[in-house]
């Protein structure tokens, strides 16, 4: 299974790519993974790749070879949404960070992002930041973003839990847990 | 011990402490960052430092490999330059504790001023060169990197791609070694580098890389990969390894380990078998043209890009190109349209910005530097003339300004330099500005200390400990510079943007030279916690003014009730610098209480 994770410096997506690594590992399965984090923490763009499967050799995965896309922002859903194949799906937080050219209104950002999703792939939006911020707080988009990905894989769900138990801070480790549980029961009906 | 998930890093990380490292020592520079890092919060029997600069770095792990210490030392690519002067001599020697240098390459330039080749380095030293290809290379590689050095007595470089050090696989993980440290002896033959000394060790190192090509069998780092039903055999080593093998093709591989000596009389051999020899390599024809050199016939660089990462499609199309296999005929992936770029910007609360809005304003010539503030030469600041090397400003200023002057086209100059960089090399280049100064230089130094080395994630410098981050470094800026020899040092709170105008504003005007420093800390590392600001519809006149320092959260948006867009923050992101709500002028935002 092949999945690209996209979003804005500072959303938590290493840590994100190192859990999914994780959890795929517990499971048995060998894996790769790569984050390209230039100046990520700085507003510009980060992406990442999982790759699992029995005999995994590059972390890297081709344009129209992707299972699955995580996008924790539309318009970096846009920018992979070519590495997707047929049938792949893209989950996506359609909470918007406004590039510079946006702020700078050089052009208005895709506000119509839904309807430029390429239509030979399943698309499951939601507003993961409100649901974020529901739970108490704007930080856990990430782990909420993992619980609809857990639904597209074949990985008990306990071990998602011992993962996300090991990896986040312990203050936030109820919030992370029922952000979570919130993604995974979300996505039924949702889909576009 | 079992198996666990590491970055590349980390895995470099885990072989130094598994083979008993006792000292690491390296400076911050993306992507090597995270290995020192991981040694200092991991592996305790090891000392580590982030040192001031590469240079350093590579002089504390010298000092620490004449008393046989086991030594790693790490840096990004372009940190072995300034390393070069004492790597170049200290390779002379007959190494005692085992050291290994980590390169951090970065074909492609994910985050670096260029893209140089640092395996070149091995031979322009007589150093073997190591190229792993994933995690669990990576750790072995450190362990037999350092076994190789304490064996040939020779500094072996563990050269590794920005790619595998941030990538994750499975590494199996071993039991620390320890190893004792035999201490320094007086050998001033050894250790004494001046002529005549120096003579026999040129044979030195010409006899070691020549014996290490010879039994590069005996290390088992090389791998041979048979396919019967081929004529080709590819030549290849790190991480494009393990891309070419993503395609699943029947070729003969042949994987190096180690590119640097190559082991020419088995590769000799195998040539006889093959027709026809592919070589792939990211960046500069090095395995190649030391084949060619050796009368092996061979092609790479005809088919495959000397720029930039060679990812699994483009190993794809340069094999198609060299006959190797029959394109596919790939149903067409669907190309969607252009999508808008996203530069990366100032954070929500970072210092720099109110200083690059009111040096934008001044439209002077202004010289970059490497940090966070080089981010000022991008869209929509575009302040920044020159960006070069570490601490290059203020020579480059220099020189500028007395060439301007000749041609009797004399401007106001400006360097922008951060305390980190500052420390790293541009204090040489400011105390240079004290020769051959003339009373009519108009020259500024504007010093962003920010407290840390910020770009790359915040590590502790010379000043740190003053901003309290329990560092043990507290330098006093303006002292060490009013120390230095110079009179005209103004200190400046930058969050105060009309005071911050007022002062950068009378220095650039000031015929002389002059330094001002800034005192807000970064504020990735050193978090504002300030009740966030919002704008008033009904007060905002739409000027943009606020937009125009380029803030992550402030937007134009619609509002409900007016025709107009108005300013907008989002409550989100905003940490409550108040910088957007000193730059209005009609006093539209306000703070949230």
């Amino acid at each position: 299974m092949n999945i690209i994770l996209s979003g804005v410096g500072g959303q938590g997506l290493v840590l994100t790519t190192s859990m999914i690594c994780e959890v795929a590992f517990r499971a048995g399965y060998d894996f790769k993974s790569n984050d390209v984090v230039g100046l990520s923490q700085r507003g510009g763009k980060v992406w990442g790749s999982v790759k699992i499967g029995e005999k995994v050799y590059s972390p890297n995965i081709e344009k129209g070879k992707a299972d699955l896309l995580l996008a924790l922002e539309p318009l970096e859903g846009l920018r992979w949404q070519d590495y997707l194949k047929k049938d792949g799906t893209i989950i996506v937080n359609t909470s918007e960070v406004y590039p510079v050219f946006a702020i700078a209104e050089q052009a208005p950002y895709p506000h119509d992002f839904l309807d430029q999703f390429r239509k030979d792939v399943h698309v499951v939006a939601e507003d993961v930041l409100k649901i974020s911020q529901g739970i108490g707080t704007s930080k856990i988009v990430n782990v909420v973003m993992m619980g609809m990905l857990a639904r597209y894989m074949d990985i008990p769900l306990d071990t998602w839990k011992e993962v996300i138990s090991e990896k986040v801070p312990e203050a936030f480790l109820e919030m992370n847990m029922t952000g979570f549980d919130r993604g995974y029961e979300n996505i039924i009906g949702d889909s576009y | 011990m079992g198996k666990e998930l590491m970055t590349g890093n980390q895995a470099i990380a885990r072989g130094f402490y598994e083979a008993g490292g006792h000292l690491a020592a390296s400076y911050p520079g993306s992507p090597t960052v995270e290995m020192l890092e991981e040694i200092k919060h991991n592996y305790k029997e090891i000392y580590a430092e982030f040192s001031i600069n590469e240079k350093v770095a590579f002089e504390v792990g010298i000092g620490s490999s004449f008393a046989g210490g086991r030594t790693l030392v790490s840096m990004k690519h372009v940190g072995v330059n300034v390393a070069a002067d004492p790597l170049m001599t200290f390779t002379q020697t007959r190494t005692k504790g085992g050291f290994v240098l980590m390169s951090g390459d970065d074909p492609g330039m994910a985050s670096s001023q260029n893209e140089q080749d640092n395996r070149l380095f091995g031979k322009f030293a007589f150093m073997p060169v190591l190229d792993p290809s994933d995690s669990q290379e990576a750790k072995d590689y450190v362990k037999m990197g350092l076994e190789i050095s304490e064996t040939y007595e020779t500094p072996v470089m563990l050269r590794i791609t920005s790619r595998l050090c941030h990538s994750r696989s499975a590494v199996e993980l071993g039991p620390r070694v320890e190893v004792e440290i035999k201490g320094f002896e007086r050998d001033i033959k050894n250790f004494g580098m001046i002529p005549p000394n120096t003579f026999d060790k040129q044979f030195h190192m010409k006899d070691r890389i020549e014996k290490l090509g010879k039994e590069t069998f005996k290390l088992g780092i090389n791998r041979y990969e048979p396919s019967e039903k081929t004529d080709f055999l590819i030549i290849t080593s790190g991480l494009v390894y393990q891309n070419l093998k993503t395609l699943e093709q029947d070729v003969s591989i042949y994987k190096l380990g180690m590119v640097y000596p190559l082991p020419i009389e088995e590769l000799r051999n195998l040539s006889e078998q093959y027709e026809n020899i592919i070589v792939i390599e990211e960046m500069m024809p090095f395995i190649e043209d030391q084949l060619k050199i050796e009368g092996i016939k061979c092609e790479g660089k005809k088919f495959f890009s000397f720029t930039g990462e060679l990812d699994v499609s483009d190993i794809r199309a340069g094999l198609e190109k060299a006959g190797v296999i029959e394109p596919v005929d790939s149903a067409v992936a669907q190309e969607s349209g252009e999508v808008m770029g996203r530069l990366p910007m100032f954070c929500a609360g970072c210092p720099h910005r109110p200083v690059f809005d009111i040096l934008k304003k001044t439209k002077k010539t202004i010289i970059g530097d490497i940090g966070c503030y080089s981010m000022g030469i991008l869209y929509p600041l575009e302040v920044l003339d020159t960006i070069i090397s570490m601490g290059a400003s203020i020579g480059i200023m220099k020189g500028m300004n007395k060439v301007l002057k000749m041609a009797g086209k004399k401007e106001p100059l400006v360097a922008v330099i951060g305390d980190g960089t500052f420390y790293h090399s541009g204090m040489t280049g400011l105390l240079n500005l004290l020769h051959r100064y003339d009373p009519d230089d108009n020259l500024t130094v504007i010093l962003l200390n920010n407290g840390t080395t910020a770009m790359t994630g915040g590590q502790p410098n010379a000043s740190s400990s003053s901003y309290g981050d329990g560092s043990d470094m507290n330098v006093d800026l303006p002292k060490l510079i009013a120390t230095m020899g110079f009179d005209r040092v103004r200190v400046v709170d930058q969050f105060d943007y009309k005071e911050a105008k007022k002062v950068i504003e009378e220095e650039i005007r000031f015929e002389g030279l002059s330094i001002v420093m800034t005192t807000r800390p970064c504020a990735l590392k050193f978090k504002i916690k300030e009740p966030n600001f919002y704008v008033d519809p009904s007060v905002c006149i739409a000027c943009r003014t606020c937009v125009k320092t380029n803030c992550p959260p402030i937007h134009m948006k619609d509002y409900k009730g007016f025709d107009k867009q108005k300013s907008s923050i989002d409550p989100s992101m905003c940490v409550g610098c108040s910088v957007c709500s000193q730059v209005c002028p009609v006093g539209a935002i306000k703070r949230r209480v």
